[in-house]
Order: C-alpha cells, then sequence, then structure tokens
C-alpha cells in the first residue's frame, strides 16, 4: 500500500502516533520557528503548522512547514478556507506538495470577529468538507477542480478536524462519517478534558465502522494554571472542560499547577492508548513546546 | 423586505453641508417598515436638522416627501416637482432606490441618508434579521428552509463548525447557529437523512461574485 | 449662558398623570398638551416643541404598572430616550427632555419636577436653536 508521508507510514502500520503543534510567528524572524522545532524534534512523528490561528495574521502555515521540512521534522500544513478562494487553496496546496509538504490538514477557520484584523472580509469560497474533497481528487483523479489534468497532482495524507464536544452531539458522528465520505484519512480531535464524552463519541462512531475507515488521533492540550482553564471553559469556542478538571487545577498551589496539568494530560493519554478506535494523540501544548517533550517520555511514547 | 438603518445625524448634516435647499426623500416600502425611511423618519430628521441648522445659525430650507417607491420610476416620477426645485435630494431609500434617483435625475445631487443593511425580517418588534443574501441560486429546499449560505458565519454547506454550542454561533451570543435551526427543521420534517447528503462547492457565478446581475424579462421588453 | 427671558416649558401628559386645571408655576412659560395615553408620545412632537420654542421639554406619564393601557409609559420611555440621543447628537442637549412617573393626585411632586426643570435651566441656558436669526 502506498503511504504518502511518514506520519502515514506510522499510522498504517499500527503504531500510536504522536503529533504537536507549532504556531508560526507574528513576523518573519525564522528563529521563532527554529526554536520550536528543536523543542519538538525527535519527539513526535509530525507537527501540525497552523494557519493563522484565531484569525491572527502570522507567517504563513506553507512557509513555516517548509522550515520544518528542512528541518526534518515532517509538517502537518494546516489550511483554512477563510481566506482563500478555490483558485488560490488549488495553486497554495500545489505549491506546498512541491516544496516537500505531504500531510494536510483541511479546517474551516476561527472567524477573524476574533481575530486582530476582524474589519477584514472572509471568504468561505468553499467549505472544509469541500476542501478534503478538493485534496482528495487531486490525489485519487490526478486533476483540478475544474477537471484539468495535472502535470504532477500533489499526493498528501489528508486529516480534517472534529470536535465531539460541539453542539447537536448527534450530528457529531454523521459529520465525521461525511468528513470520511469527502476523504480524510486521519482526524485530529478538539482537546479531551470530558473523557465520557469522547468515549461516547468514540463508541458511536465504532458502531458505525468509521474508526475502521480513518485514524483518529486524540487532541489534548496540558493545562498551564487554573486560569488558563477557566478561560478556556468560558472563552474558547467549541471546549469543554467539566468542573472537576478545574477543581483538580484550584486544588493544587499556584507553583504546581502547571505540573498538575500534565499529570492530566498524562492521564488522558493512557485512556487514548486503551481506547478502541484512538490511532494516536495529538498534542497541542499552545506557547508551551517545551512541555511536549516531557509529556512524551513520561507517557513512553518514545 | 430590505433593510435599513439612518446614518448618525453628524453624518448626514456633513452630506447636505453645501446646499441650500434639501429635500429629505422618504420611501413608503421596505425602509418605512424597518423604522429607517418612511414618512415618520422623514419629519424625525427634517426637524432634527432644522433644529441643528438653527443652532448653527445658518438658513438651509428643508423639504419633505415620501413617496411609495423609490426603486420605480412610475412612483419617483411624483417626486419630480419637488427634486427640480431643491439644490439637493437626501434619500432615506436603500441603496437601490438612491440610484435608481441618480439614473432619472442625471443632473441632480442625490446623497444617501440611510445604511442599507440586509434582506431580512422582523423577527419581533424592533428586531430585524438577515435571512437571504440574493445568492442567485435558492438552495432553501436542501435546507429544512434554513439559508447556511447567510446564516452561517462560514457559509458552510455540509454542517456546523466545531464552535457552535448549544445553539449559539460562535461569533456571537445572541447569533443562533445556522446548522442547529436545519437540523431541528429536518428532525421535524423526518428528513434527517439528507444531513448526510453532500453537498458540492456553490456556484459563486449568479452571486455578485459573477458581476453586478441582470434580470431580463424577455415576455416584458418591448 | 444665563437665561435672560423667561423659560419656555412644553408639558406631555397623559391624562391620569397631570390636571390640565393645575395652578400655572411662577417663573415659566408653559404649554401642555394633553395626551389619552402616553403611549401617544412621539418622537416628532417632542422634537417640534422644542422647533416651536421650547427651552425644555417634560412627558409625565403614569407610574410604572399603573398604566391604563399597560405599556404607555414603557413606550413613551423608549421614545424620550431616542428623542435624547439626537438631542445631543445635534448639539440641543438631551438633558432638555426629561420624563417622569406622576399621578395627577400628587401635585407637590409635579411643581417640584417643574421647579427643578427651571433651575436646571439656568445652567443650560435657553433652547440654542433659537433667538438666532435664520
Amino acid at each position: 500500500m502506498k503511504t504518502f508521508s511518514r506520519l502515514h507510514e506510522k499510522l498504517s502500520q499500527g503504531q500510536f502516533a504522536v503529533t504537536s503543534e507549532c504556531g508560526p510567528p507574528r513576523g518573519a524572524n525564522k528563529e521563532v520557528i527554529d526554536k520550536k522545532i528543536n523543542l519538538l524534534n525527535g519527539y513526535v512523528d509530525a507537527v501540525n503548522v497552523t494557519d493563522n490561528q484565531t484569525a491572527i495574521v502570522r507567517m504563513s502555515s506553507i512557509a513555516a512547514s517548509v522550515h520544518l521540512v528542512a528541518a526534518g521534522l515532517e509538517p502537518v500544513m494546516q489550511m483554512v478556507v477563510r481566506d482563500r478562494n478555490r483558485i488560490a487553496i488549488q495553486s497554495d496546496i500545489m505549491g506546498a506538495y512541491s516544496l516537500g509538504i505531504r500531510n494536510i490538514l483541511c479546517l474551516s477557520g476561527d472567524h477573524q470577529k476574533f481575530g486582530s484584523q476582524p474589519d477584514a472580509m472572509n471568504v468561505f469560497d468553499i467549505d472544509s468538507m469541500n476542501l478534503i474533497r478538493t485534496v482528495r481528487d487531486m490525489r485519487e483523479t490526478g486533476k483540478d477542480m475544474s477537471g484539468f489534468d495535472l502535470d504532477v497532482a500533489p499526493q498528501m495524507f489528508i486529516g480534517a478536524a472534529a470536535n465531539p464536544f460541539a453542539d447537536p452531539f448527534e450530528y457529531r458522528v454523521i459529520r465525521l462519517a461525511k468528513k470520511i465520505d469527502a476523504g480524510a484519512d486521519f482526524i485530529q480531535t478538539q482537546c479531551i478534558y470530558n473523557m465520557d464524552r469522547f468515549k461516547e463519541w468514540i463508541r458511536l462512531s465504532r458502531e458505525q465502522g468509521l474508526t475502521e475507515k480513518v485514524y483518529i488521533l486524540g487532541g489534548v492540550t496540558p493545562l498551564r494554571s487554573a486560569g488558563m482553564a477557566r478561560y478556556m471553559k468560558n472563552k474558547v469556542a467549541g471546549m469543554d472542560i467539566p468542573d472537576d478538571i478545574i477543581k483538580r487545577m484550584d486544588g493544587v498551589d499556584k507553583k504546581s499547577q502547571a505540573d498538575e496539568g500534565i499529570r492530566i494530560c498524562l492521564e488522558t493519554i493512557e485512556e487514548l492508548k486503551e481506547l478502541k478506535g484512538v490511532s494516536g494523540v495529538h498534542i497541542m501544548a499552545i506557547e508551551w513546546e517545551e512541555a511536549v517533550g516531557k509529556i512524551v517520555k513520561q507517557a513512553g511514547l518514545k | 423586505m430590505i433593510t435599513a438603518s439612518q446614518k448618525p445625524i453628524n453624518e448626514i448634516i456633513g452630506l447636505v453641508e453645501p446646499y441650500k435647499k434639501v429635500l429629505i426623500l422618504g420611501c413608503g416600502t421596505c425602509v418605512k417598515t424597518c423604522f429607517a425611511g418612511g414618512e415618520d423618519e422623514v419629519a424625525v430628521l427634517a426637524s432634527a436638522l432644522r433644529l441643528s441648522f438653527k443652532k448653527m445659525a445658518r438658513s438651509v430650507q428643508i423639504e419633505e416627501m415620501t413617496i411609495e417607491r423609490q426603486c420605480e420610476n412610475e412612483f419617483i416620477q411624483e417626486a419630480s416637482e419637488s427634486i427640480k426645485r431643491n439644490d439637493a435630494i437626501l434619500s432615506l431609500a436603500c441603496g437601490a432606490g438612491v440610484q435608481a434617483l441618480a439614473k432619472r435625475f442625471v443632473k441632480d445631487v442625490v446623497l444617501p441618508g440611510v445604511n442599507t443593511t440586509f434582506i431580512g425580517i422582523q423577527e419581533r418588534p424592533g428586531i430585524f434579521t438577515e435571512e437571504c443574501s440574493g445568492c442567485g441560486n435558492c438552495g432553501l429546499a436542501t435546507f429544512g428552509g434554513v439559508c447556511p449560505v447567510t446564516r452561517c458565519a462560514k457559509k458552510l454547506l455540509n454542517g456546523p463548525c466545531g464552535g457552535s454550542q448549544k445553539g449559539v454561533c460562535e461569533i456571537h451570543p445572541d447569533t443562533p447557529c445556522a446548522w442547529h435551526l436545519i437540523i431541528e427543521r429536518l428532525t421535524t420534517l423526518g428528513q434527517l437523512d439528507s444531513l448526510r447528503t453532500y453537498i458540492p462547492p456553490k456556484n459563486w457565478n449568479t452571486s455578485l461574485s459573477g458581476g453586478p446581475r441582470k434580470l431580463v424579462r424577455e415576455d416584458h421588453i418591448l | 449662558m444665563k437665561l435672560e427671558t423667561t423659560p419656555k416649558l412644553t408639558l406631555f401628559h397623559c391624562l391620569n398623570s397631570f390636571e390640565e386645571t393645575s395652578s400655572q408655576i411662577d417663573g415659566c412659560e408653559m404649554k401642555t398638551v394633553r395626551m389619552a395615553c402616553s403611549s401617544m408620545t412621539k418622537d416628532i412632537h417632542l422634537l417640534k416643541a422644542f422647533e416651536a420654542g421650547a427651552d425644555a421639554v417634560l412627558v409625565l406619564v403614569c407610574p410604572g404598572k399603573n398604566c391604563r393601557h399597560a405599556e404607555g409609559g414603557l413606550r413613551a420611555r423608549k421614545r424620550v430616550d431616542y428623542v435624547k440621543t439626537i438631542l445631543d447628537a445635534i448639539g440641543l442637549d438631551g438633558r432638555r427632555l426629561n420624563i417622569f412617573n406622576t399621578t395627577a393626585k400628587d401635585k407637590g411632586s409635579i411643581t417640584e419636577i417643574i421647579r427643578n426643570t427651571i433651575q436646571d435651566l439656568q445652567t443650560m441656558g435657553p433652547n440654542p436653536a433659537l433667538n438666532r436669526l435664520n
């Protein structure tokens, strides 16, 4: 079987994969990327490079991904449909592939209302479902969206996001099925704090045979403080943090909260490893890349 | 209806500033219904402008008139006498009305007194919501009568994004998630199957992306 | 700006909040406008009162839930607030327009409201849109 990337290869071998995240800088400083590369290299199988996340203008995901490729760290280039129409999307995917990028994560993108430039016009020419399909069709048929035969068609390992914690819950499995139909090879989920709900989502997905068709990487984010936990619970769209977690963070003194956050994260990973239908973990240590190596080592993933 | 809201009064004062005789021309259709440019709003704006100019010790003549529809020539005709005797027309109609006047009276100054906002409905007294973007290719049959092109902040056609919680859109707690409403409606109608249906990329050619649009009815052209 | 002339007041009221026969208050020239219900308070009438020369405009409505037509006082208050924003925007000062809940019987309170209004006008000065050549 043909594999499209190293991440794909690892997953196809049935090994528990680890991905992580790297947010490009708000500027053109390559050193910021290099620093993050050093912290992550050797610990993870691939690193998501975010695409102007939370609609804050940053170095492009493609460029930052290329820096990772050069350093031998495999990127998962994130791409949102917020800022590009279908012409730019296809063009950027071809360009990214030519630069050595082999994984893509297809997203809608956070609304610009929350970003640094809320006055901007958004695009949303196609939705994330159709972005997935576009990359798949390029790969499978060798054609672009117009049906034109491409000289060399991008052959990427295609990822999509899933949020088992968003409402309406019943629809979340249907949405996953649709993304698989569209061509998603792997799924990275929203951060898991509510394990019961996550397990229920996996159970329903398994019942429909979906976990056989796609690699699911459970998302985790180590909490750095009780304040961060509260902020995420109240301010971040689509986030589900049960009160127990907040209480647990509150229960230790300030200096030890980061350690407690990592402990919660490790416990979550332990459960994910045992959960049938879960193929890996996606560690999103937001601006805390130092934590990733520690988590990977302590979780026995390296 | 097409909704609009009156421009801030100081912006209007700035617009009419160079003129001595101003006709405030209301429109008795959509903008009347949304309290932006009907007879009542014309009267209030005229009164406010008169007070304001008196305060500035400036002599400006303000004439008030409201016609049934500013977007149709036969109604516009009624205003031609008034338009002729003024230096500028401050139209309280939507952008279509303003431009219809400008087309009809090529030598007269036509100024907009309202900001045209959207195609919508009055959900309850005093609250207007956007429902349609006039995309030129209606898919409401697929979406249980709720338009995701207009009412989903990300124009998603294949289901809700991950930011929707408790039926509320991530962009604002007052904004219902269009997809939540679609799912509710389809559940009620027993058409949940259509949620699995794949919706291909939208053809935006019929929308403003295809350039200014024109509607031709051959059978009505003489 | 000191008042050099007798302040002019226009008083809108519903049937139950004021009696036309109430004695005039010294120190002002008052016009009264009787409305069957305070819900008839309209923005244009309030503005026209200023155009007609009022230095201040008062709206008297029934207290809270006592409105005979349920929501009259509430509607009146909303419109008064709206006109206040217009007055502020054009530099006439929204404080020239006020709404109070009164009952016709409570003559003392009404007298006090009017006295306070006259007092406020001493500092606000006359309607700035008047007494100017036009």
